[in-house]
């Protein structure tokens, strides 16, 4: 039954579809000639552009210092702006059949760049005039690292076969809880094992649901996040209002690694980060190794592709989906705690959708670690970009400069996922006979 | 089973009686979180062996506490037998007795033009997330016609109850599109776009000429008197309850109509319960994938307008945000009413009592509004778990078929 599901609601897509290269080409193309026109053609001939790189608050510290860079800002962005647009071209007329990805990426790139050069002109609205490249990668990894659990959390489940919608309410609980044991311990590490109690409590129950019962995946995912979150809010205002001493934690101190952490701009951003970072990146290694190298990642792909063959080999499809669902929860509780580790205090909207901004990143990754890492940085950038951009006093509306994330996220789905492929037997319920 | 009679075993195997143990199992839930999240409930177990009595306070003071949270609950939102009594005794303050079942009304006018809207995705198949979104832009819309052109009522309100269905249709135009042309998933469109939506309606009233003249708040410009859904007892009578009640009451007739009688909700439902059926017998998914969400997010945008018409009158940054944002809230109704306008209908009636009986508990016990919605997940829960509710409660039937929507993870 299983299979012949899958196999018929392939055949049903439209045939009329756009193909992914049209799609990504045009939205290439369209990009660099927005560049152009808003950043490129947007400021002066005159205005140049400082890109600093030293860490702006322990300068006086570092071994070497590295000059700043001078751009003119007008001709830097058309540059910009022309390569988006050689991009775009190459993938519609080259149509490459691998790599679009990283193509679509540095575009997006570039992009961000010209933005902040625009940003941060000469003779512009603001009296910032320069960006700190250092900065800007820290800040944007920051939320990188929070979108990156959420998606390997997302892959542990959907490669078994189980759609985890619920990340968002995973990234609430472990926010809560995780913020509520800082406050009280001052320890990191224990906030970090709450995170672990209560995302493989999450994905126990919709495991539970979803394979004990066959509901169905997306609905139970939906509710289950929305519970938690009037959970949360509501917990905070039983709990946390009246006793402010609960949510009095901090952000998580940054882990030196010695010597490396000096190498100007790659050192603050790749060895002077939280612990949780470099957990992410522990967790992306393991987790690409284990699903493409080892007996257990074989048998969970193939439960997730077709989990009767699976069964006829013997593998007990329910325990590895209960098990890489569980599994996958814990993840996201601990992205929940990174969350809360970024902004130093819980708030019930804390999560503000990173955990569906996770499962597009999932999407746009492919199902794969190292395709996540880049969609975590595609979307951790975004968001940093509509926070921070205001400190420049852009002339656009805060309102909008915060749409940035969410509307990257509905353009990439609608724009990459195309032909991507979910694991075939991904959101069916599993009966055995 | 011979020994059960069949009219016993037609109403166990019903799922009218599934979906009330589904709620009594919500309130269940309920209690147990106010059990364990109420100081003096907890002090009292905590001193169970401290004395003889420790049990049997520790018993009474939960009953004392959940007993009056519900009752509560049923007085702010239904009715409360004191008031009544006085009320038909002396003949006077009907207005403050008449007041809950008033609010319920009202705030399930909106509920459940909403949830018809889910619903109608639902049975399509498709997943309409986004409905909060497009109520937003259904109440920008509206108040931006509502509060602009002087008009007599009988133009203005039409046009501004039509330019809220239009934001509606604009906006869920959006994932219907995208999923047919070039296959986003509409979950993610549509949560997204809710996101979106907040910063739309933000940016309106902070930037905009819709912002209250003279503000610097995010508070939008007052409907005009003509483009008010005006209370159905006078506005003397206190009683907020308006003409919107017969906007959602003809929704509801109309929906039942589309779906269950006309050839076009024929060819929804069959997408939505078998689409390779659908497609083999020529129906076109595109156009219906693209129909049902301009339909859904017409009626979320209607939904919108009426809650702006008929009850607040102006929007500000608070509109459908948190526990008020509908478009979530009827994601549950639909299902709790099995997608079926009728189920829906009662549904948002439940949940608007919850809802308001909900805010009453608030204001007496100090137990967060949020309670109610906790409630209202946990039902759904367990309405979209059959089974689960079957073995608690030990019933045994043929498998009544779940909740099951033919858009099952991202392939389809």
């Amino acid at each position: 039954m299983t299979t012949i599901v899958s196999s018929t609601t392939g055949a049903l897509r439209p045939r009329l579809r756009l193909s992914r290269d049209q799609v990504i080409g045009t939205l290439a193309i369209l990009l660099g000639l927005f560049t152009m026109w808003a950043f490129a053609l947007g400021s002066s001939s005159r205005s140049n552009s400082q890109l600093t790189f030293d860490p702006v608050n322990t300068s006086g510290t570092l071994p070497w210092h590295v000059g700043n860079l001078t751009l003119a800002t007008r001709l830097t962005c058309l540059v910009a702006a022309l390569a988006i647009i050689a991009i775009g071209a190459e993938i519609l007329i080259r149509r490459p059949k691998r790599a679009v990805m990283v193509r679509f990426g540095a575009a997006a790139a570039l992009f961000f760049v010209a933005i902040l050069l625009w940003a941060a002109r000469t003779h512009g609205p603001s009296q910032v005039d320069f960006v700190n490249l250092t900065s800007v990668l820290v800040g944007g990894i920051a939320p990188a690292v929070v979108l990156t659990y959420g998606s390997l959390s997302g892959i542990l489940c959907e490669r078994s076969g189980v759609v985890n919608i619920a990340i968002e309410g995973q990234f609430l609980g472990g926010a809560f809880l995780g913020s509520l044991i800082d406050s009280v311990t001052h320890n990191f590490f224990l906030a970090t094992l709450g995170g672990v109690v209560i995302g493989g409590l999450l994905g126990l129950v919709l495991a539970f649901f979803a394979l004990r019962y066959q509901s169905d995946q997306i609905i139970v995912g939906v509710v289950l996040a929305s519970l938690v979150i009037s959970l949360g809010s509501y917990l905070n205002l039983q709990i946390l209002t009246p006793y402010p001493q609960y949510n009095a934690g901090s952000p998580a101190p940054n882990l030196t690694i010695p010597l490396l952490a000096k190498i100007p701009v790659l050192g603050p951003v790749l060895f002077n980060e939280n612990g949780y970072f470099y957990l992410v990146i522990a967790l992306v290694l393991f987790i690409s190794f284990g699903l493409f190298r080892t007996r257990w990642g074989l048998r969970v792909r193939a439960v997730g592709e077709h989990p009767r063959a699976a069964a006829s080999v013997g593998i007990n499809v329910i325990r590895t989906r209960y098990f890489n669902v569980i599994l996958g929860g814990m993840v996201a509780g601990v992205g929940g705690v990174a969350l809360f580790a970024w902004q130093g205090q819980f708030q019930p909207g804390i999560t503000s959708g990173y955990g569906y901004i996770a499962l597009a990143g999932l999407i746009f990754g492919r199902w794969r670690p190292s395709g996540v890492v880049v969609a975590s940085l595609l979307f951790g950038m975004s968001v940093y970009l509509a926070n921070n951009l205001q400190t420049y006093q852009v002339p656009v509306s805060t309102s909008i400069l915060l749409m940035f994330p969410y509307v990257v996220t509905i353009v990439v789905v609608s724009g990459l996922i195309g032909r991507v492929r979910a694991p075939a037997a991904d959101g069916l319920p599993y009966k055995r006979d | 089973m011979p020994s059960v009679p069949r009219w016993l075993r037609r109403v166990i195997s019903s799922p009218i009686l599934l979906t009330f143990l589904a709620i009594t199992l919500g309130l269940v839930v309920g209690s147990f979180v106010i059990i364990l999240t109420t100081a003096p409930v907890l002090d009292a177990w905590r001193s169970l062996f401290h004395s003889w009595g420790g049990p049997g306070h520790a018993i009474k003071t939960t009953f004392d506490y959940v007993g009056a949270a519900y009752r509560d609950m049923f007085t702010g939102a239904v009715i409360d037998p004191n008031s009544l009594w006085h009320s038909i005794t002396t003949g006077q303050s009907w207005t403050s007795t008449l007041t809950p079942l008033s609010e319920t009304l009202t705030y399930a006018t909106p509920l459940t033009i909403a949830s018809i809207g889910v619903g109608i995705t639902f049975q399509t198949g498709l997943f309409n997330i986004g409905a909060n979104g497009q109520a937003i832009i259904g109440g920008i819309a509206g108040v931006a016609v509502g509060s602009s052109l002087h008009l007599p009522t009988i133009i203005l309100l039409p046009i501004t109850l039509l330019a809220g269905v239009l934001g509606g249709v604009l906006t869920g135009a959006l994932p219907g599109l995208l999923k047919s042309f070039t296959g986003a998933h509409e979950v993610i469109v549509t949560l997204m776009f809710n996101y979106v939506a907040n910063l739309i309606l933000l940016f309106t009233l902070l930037s905009t000429p819709l912002q209250q003249p003279g503000q610097g708040n995010d508070i939008s410009r007052n409907l005009l008197p003509g483009a008010l859904l005006s209370p159905l007892f006078g506005t003397a009578s206190g009683l907020r309850v308006n003409w919107g009640v017969f906007i959602a009451a003809g929704v509801v007739v109309v929906a039942w109509w589309f779906l269950e009688r006309s050839s076009l909700g024929f060819e929804f439902r069959v997408s939505g319960a078998n689409p390779h059926a659908a497609r083999v017998s020529g129906i076109n998914p595109r156009k219906i994938t693209i129909l049902a969400f301009l339909i859904s997010g017409g009626l979320a945008g209607l939904a919108g307008i009426t809650e702006v018409a008929g009850t607040t009158h102006f929007i500000d940054g608070g509109f459908l945000v948190g526990s008020a944002g509908i478009g979530f809230t009827a994601i549950t109704v639909s299902l709790l009413g099995r997608n079926r306008p009728v189920g829906i209908m009662w549904g948002a009636l439940l949940f608007a009592a919850l809802g308001v009986g909900g805010r009453s508990m608030q204001a007496s016990t100090g137990i967060p509004l949020d309670l109610a919605t906790v409630i209202q997940y946990s039902i759904v829960l367990f309405i979209a778990t059959p089974v689960m509710v079957q073995e608690i409660f030990r019933i045994r039937s043929r498998a009544t078929s779940g909740l099951q929507l033919a858009s099952q993870g991202w392939n389809t």
